[in-house]
C-alpha cells in the first residue's frame, strides 16, 4: 500500500468514526445516564477495596488508618468459620445449579406449549407474582405452612402422625432454600427464555412437522438448539455469580438453623465484619470473593467460547 | 414505658441491632494503635467530675419511689397526667443564639419551621434547628460528619453505636468537654439536670471527664425479664411467687403446653433467665481476677437447662425459628415469654386488649435457679440516649445549651414537660379528662421524638388510660429492687483496639449459644466453641482488659 493509499484509507475511516458517532449520537446519549450511574455506584466505590489491605478506622478514614498489608486475609484463611463458610457457599451453589437452573427452561418450554393466549397469560402472571414478595414474606409464609406450627404440621399433630421439622433443620436446609428461590424466582426467570423461544423460526417446526417429526424430535432438534445460546449465556452468569447465592434469605432463617449450616460469604461479612465494626476484615472476605467470582466467570466465558458459543460476547 | 415519648418505637428498632451488646458494659472500639487512652474512669476521678444529685420534689407521684443503695430504686408511678403543671423553668433559658442538632428518628420526619419547631424556640429563647435522621441509617449517617470534623453543635450519638461511632475518640477531640459547668455543685444552676441520677451522667463520661448529656435514664434499668400471660394463669392458680426456681419453670412448661391445641408454654427466654444462674454480663471478679462468664461452671449449667426447655419441647416451634414473638404472646400461643422491660407500656396493653379482651401482661420476680440463694439481677446501663456538644462552641454557647437541656429534662407532668411531649394546648393537644391528647397536628409534629434526644427528665411509669399497666409493673418492680445489683463496670465506657472488640463480641461463641438454647447444638458444641475462643483471642481480651482497665482505673465502682 502505498502512502497516499494509506493517508485515504486513515481519513476514510476517522471519517466512519465521525459518520458512526453522528448516526448513533442518540443512543450513545440515551447510554449516557446508565455509564454515570454505573460509575457512581460500581466503579467509585472500588475504592473501598484499600480497607481490606488495612485496619481500617472509620473516625480517621481511610488515607490516616495504619496498613496492614496482607494480615487480615491470613487471619480469613486461619478462620476455621471462614472455610465452614466457603464450603457452605459452594454447596448450596452447588445445589441451586443442579435443582433450580433447569426449572425456569422447563418452564419456559411447558408454557410455549399452551396454545391459548388467555391461559398463557393468566398461568404467566400466577409464576410472575412470587418474585415481587419480599424475602420476609415468603419466609414467613414458609413458616406459616411447613413451620413447626404451621398448617401442616397442625394437621399431622392433631391427626397424631409424627410432626415433620423442617423449616429448623439444618441438614436438609440447602433443600429448603433451593425450593423457596424456586417458588420465588423460577417464575421470573423464565421470561428470557420465552424471548428465546420466540425468537425461534416457526417454519422450522412446519417444516420439521410436514417431515415427520413428532413431539420429541421436534424439541431435541429444534427448540433446544435455538436456546442453546441463551441456556449458556445464563450458565455462564450464573458460574460467575456462584459465591453470591443470597442474602436476606440466610440473614433471615440464620438463627433458625443455626449459623454452622446457614453462614454463606456474604453473611459472613455482615457478621464478622460489619456487625463487630471490623470493617476491614469483612472488606477482605468480600474481596476474596469477587475475586473468586471474576476467575470463575472468566473460566466459564473461556469455556462457552471454546465449545464455539457467544458467552458474555461474541469473539 | 416511662413517659410519653416515642421510645417504643425506637426500642424496639433499637433491640434488634443492639441485642445482646445492649446489657454488656459500653465498649468503644478504636483501630491500631493502643497508645490510644481507654476513655475509662476510675472510681475516685469520676467522683471528682460527677454532678450532685438532687432528686426534683415539684410533683408527687402516684406511687413513690422505693430504693435500693444510691443507684437501684424503682421508677416512680403515675396513675394520672399531673393536674397541676408546675413551672421549673425561670423566664427563658436561651439567649437568642442560633444552632443546629441532629437527632436518630423511626418514623416520619416532621417538615421543617413546623409550629412546634417555632413554638418551641419561642419558649427555648434559641434558634434551635432539629435535624431527625433516619434512625436505620444513623449508624453511617454519622461516622461521615465526625471524619470531615463537621459534627451539629448538638449531637444525639446512642451507646449501643459507642464503638462504630467511636465515641472514646471524639471525646476531647470534637466533643465538649462539660466537665467545668456540670461537676459537683456547678449543676445546681440547671435544677432539673442536677435532678438526673449520677448513673446516668457515668453513660456519657470518658476518661474521667463528662461529655454527655443523658437522655431517658432509670434507675432500674436491667437486661429485661420473664414475663408470662397473668390472665391465663392466674385462673389455673399460678401466681408469680409460686415459680421460685429453674425447676418450678420447668414444669410450668410441662403444664402449660398443649401443642395439639397450638399452645406451647416457652417463647425464647435465654437473654433475660441466665442471670438467674448468677451468671454476670460479661465479667466478674473472683479473688481479686477478671473471670469471664464464659468460664464459669454455672453458665453452662444455665444453658444446659435452657437447651432442655427447647429440647422437651416446651417451647414454641417459631421461637426455635427465631420470628417475633409478639403476636404469639398476645394471641396466646405462648404463655412465657422474655423481653426488656420496655415492652410493658400502654401500647402493648392496648395490642393485647385488641388481641383478647382480659389481656395482662405480668412478670415473674428475679429467681435464683436453685430456689435457695438470693436472686440477683445485673443491672444495665442506666441510659443509652446520650447527646453531646460540639467542642467548638464557646462557653457561653455552651452555657445556654446546657439551660436549654434543662428546659427539656424538666420533670415528668410539670408545665415545660407539657411543652416538649404535647406543644401548645389549643394547638397540638387538647385536655381530655385531665390528661393532653394529640391533634393531628400534634401527631404531625410533636409526636416523632426529637427534643427527646437532646435531654429528658428521668423516666417515671406513666400509661394514660391504663393505669393497671402502671400498678402491674410498678409492683413488679418494688419486688425486685433489691435483687439488682451493679455489674464490674458498670456504666462505665471503655475504648478498646478492634482485635480486642473482636474478641469480646466473641459472635462465633455467641452464635453457638443462641443455637444450644434453641436445640441445635449441644452444651459440649458450647464448651468446644468457648475453649477454641479462649486461645484463640479470650485470653488476650482477658489480659487486655486486666493490664489496661482493672489495674488502672478498678472496676469504676
Amino acid at each position: 500500500m502505498s502512502t497516499a493509499e494509506a493517508r485515504q484509507a486513515r481519513r476514510s475511516e476517522r471519517l466512519n468514526w465521525r459518520i458512526r458517532l453522528r448516526r448513533d449520537r442518540t443512543l450513545l446519549i440515551m447510554t449516557v445516564p446508565s455509564i454515570v450511574l454505573l460509575l457512581v455506584f460500581n466503579y467509585a466505590p472500588l475504592f473501598g477495596i484499600v480497607t481490606a489491605f488495612q485496619y481500617y478506622d472509620p473516625l480517621i478514614g481511610v488515607r490516616h488508618s495504619d496498613w496492614a498489608g496482607l494480615d487480615q486475609f491470613t487471619r480469613l484463611l486461619d478462620d476455621p468459620v471462614f472455610w465452614q463458610t466457603l464450603k457452605n457457599t459452594i454447596y448450596l451453589s452447588f445445589v441451586q445449579l443442579i435443582l433450580f437452573f433447569p426449572i425456569p427452561i422447563a418452564l419456559a418450554l411447558l408454557l410455549n406449549t399452551v396454545i391459548s393466549e388467555r391461559i398463557r397469560n393468566f398461568f404467566q402472571s400466577i409464576v410472575y407474582l412470587p418474585h415481587f414478595f419480599s424475602w420476609v414474606l415468603t419466609i414467613t409464609i414458609f413458616q406459616q405452612m411447613l413451620g413447626g406450627a404451621g398448617v401442616l404440621n397442625h394437621f399431622l399433630r392433631t391427626h397424631d402422625i409424627g410432626t415433620w421439622d423442617i423449616m429448623t433443620n439444618p441438614d436438609t436446609f440447602a433443600l429448603l432454600v433451593t425450593s423457596q428461590a424456586v417458588w420465588k424466582e423460577a417464575g421470573w426467570g423464565i421470561i428470557i427464555f420465552l424471548a428465546a423461544l420466540a425468537a425461534i423460526n416457526s417454519e422450522l417446526y412446519e417444516a420439521a412437522a410436514a417431515d415427520g417429526a413428532g413431539r420429541w424430535r421436534r424439541m431435541w432438534h429444534i427448540t433446544l438448539p435455538g436456546l442453546r445460546g441463551v441456556i449458556i449465556l445464563m450458565l455462564v452468569l450464573r458460574l460467575g455469580n456462584a459465591l453470591s447465592v443470597g442474602f436476606e434469605q440466610f440473614l433471615i432463617q440464620r438463627a433458625a438453623v443455626g449459623h454452622d449450616a446457614a453462614d454463606v460469604l456474604d453473611t459472613f461479612s455482615f457478621y464478622y465484619g460489619i456487625a463487630t465494626n471490623d470493617y476491614s476484615y469483612g472488606a477482605a472476605a468480600g474481596l476474596f470473593k469477587s475475586v473468586i467470582s471474576l476467575l470463575l466467570i472468566w473460566g466459564a466465558n473461556k469455556l462457552a467460547h471454546a465449545f464455539g458459543e457467544d458467552g458474555l460476547y461474541r469473539k | 414505658m416511662t413517659n410519653e415519648l416515642n421510645r417504643r418505637s425506637f426500642v424496639g428498632k433499637a433491640a434488634s441491632v443492639a441485642g445482646a451488646a445492649a446489657l454488656a458494659p459500653l465498649l468503644s472500639a478504636c483501630g491500631g494503635g493502643g497508645d490510644r487512652q481507654t476513655g475509662a474512669n476510675s472510681e475516685s476521678g469520676l467522683k471528682k467530675a460527677l454532678p450532685a444529685y438532687v432528686p426534683s420534689t415539684s410533683l408527687k407521684p402516684d406511687i413513690p419511689s422505693v430504693s435500693n443503695g444510691p443507684d437501684a430504686a424503682t421508677d416512680p408511678g403515675f396513675l394520672h397526667y399531673p393536674t397541676e403543671h408546675p413551672t421549673t423553668v425561670s423566664g427563658v433559658p436561651g439567649k437568642g443564639g442560633k444552632y443546629t442538632a441532629v437527632t436518630p428518628l423511626w418514623g416520619t420526619v416532621p417538615p421543617p419551621g413546623n409550629s412546634f419547631y417555632q413554638a418551641m424556640n419561642k419558649a427555648l429563647g434559641v434558634d434551635l434547628t432539629i435535624k431527625p435522621a433516619d434512625g436505620n441509617n444513623y449508624a453511617t449517617i454519622v461516622p461521615t460528619m465526625t471524619a470531615a470534623k463537621r459534627l451539629p453543635d448538638w449531637i444525639q450519638l446512642p451507646t449501643w453505636w459507642n464503638a462504630a461511632f467511636s465515641v472514646g475518640q471524639l471525646a476531647g477531640s470534637q466533643l465538649a468537654d462539660l466537665t467545668p459547668y456540670l461537676s459537683g455543685d456547678k449543676i445546681k444552676k440547671y435544677p432539673n439536670l442536677a435532678a438526673i441520677p449520677s448513673g446516668a451522667w457515668q453513660v456519657g463520661a470518658w476518661g474521667n471527664k463528662l461529655y454527655g448529656i443523658p437522655g431517658g435514664s432509670t434507675r432500674f434499668a436491667t437486661a429485661g425479664t420473664v414475663f408470662y400471660r397473668r390472665d391465663v394463669l392466674e385462673p389455673k392458680g399460678i401466681t408469680a411467687d409460686d415459680v421460685r426456681s429453674a425447676d418450678d419453670l420447668m414444669s410450668l412448661g410441662k403444664e402449660l403446653t398443649d401443642a395439639k391445641r397450638g399452645v406451647w408454654a416457652f417463647d425464647q427466654v435465654w437473654t433475660y433467665l441466665f442471670p438467674s444462674w448468677d451468671v454476670p454480663a460479661t465479667w466478674k471478679i473472683e479473688d481479686g481476677k477478671l473471670v469471664h462468664k464464659y468460664e464459669l461452671p454455672q453458665f453452662l449449667e444455665a444453658l444446659d437447662w435452657h437447651h432442655k426447655l427447647a429440647k422437651a419441647g416446651y417451647m414454641h416451634p417459631d421461637a426455635l425459628a427465631d420470628t417475633p414473638s409478639n403476636t404469639r404472646f398476645y394471641s396466646g400461643k405462648v404463655l412465657i415469654v422474655g423481653g426488656g422491660t420496655g415492652t410493658w407500656n400502654l401500647a402493648d396493653y392496648q395490642s393485647g386488649t385488641a388481641a383478647n379482651k382480659s389481656y395482662r401482661r405480668d412478670a415473674f420476680n428475679y429467681i435464683a435457679a436453685d430456689g435457695k440463694s438470693k436472686p440477683r439481677a445485673f443491672m444495665g446501663g442506666s441510659t443509652s440516649i446520650v447527646s453531646y456538644l460540639n467542642a467548638n462552641l464557646k462557653p457561653r454557647q455552651i452555657e445556654e445549651l446546657l439551660a436549654v437541656a434543662d428546659y427539656l429534662a424538666a420533670p415528668y407532668g410539670s408545665r415545660e414537660y407539657t411543652m416538649v411531649n404535647f406543644g401548645v394546648e389549643g394547638v397540638h393537644h387538647t385536655m381530655k379528662d385531665g390528661a393532653p391528647a394529640a391533634t393531628d397536628a400534634g401527631k404531625k409534629y410533636v409526636q416523632p421524638t426529637t427534643y427527646g434526644f437532646l435531654a429528658q427528665p428521668p423516666g417515671v411509669i406513666s400509661n394514660q388510660g391504663a393505669p393497671v399497666v402502671t400498678k402491674d409493673y410498678a409492683a413488679w418492680q418494688a419486688a425486685n429492687v433489691k435483687a439488682l445489683y451493679k455489674p464490674v463496670f458498670w456504666n462505665m465506657n471503655i475504648s478498646m483496639p478492634q482485635s480486642i472488640a473482636t474478641a469480646l463480641a466473641a459472635q462465633t461463641v455467641e452464635d453457638t449459644i443462641m443455637d444450644c438454647t434453641r436445640g441445635k447444638k449441644k452444651v459440649s458444641d458450647v464448651q468446644a466453641a468457648i475453649t477454641s475462643w479462649k486461645s484463640s483471642s479470650g485470653q488476650r481480651l482477658k489480659n487486655w482488659m486486666t493490664d489496661n482497665v482493672l489495674d488502672k482505673y478498678g472496676t469504676g465502682q
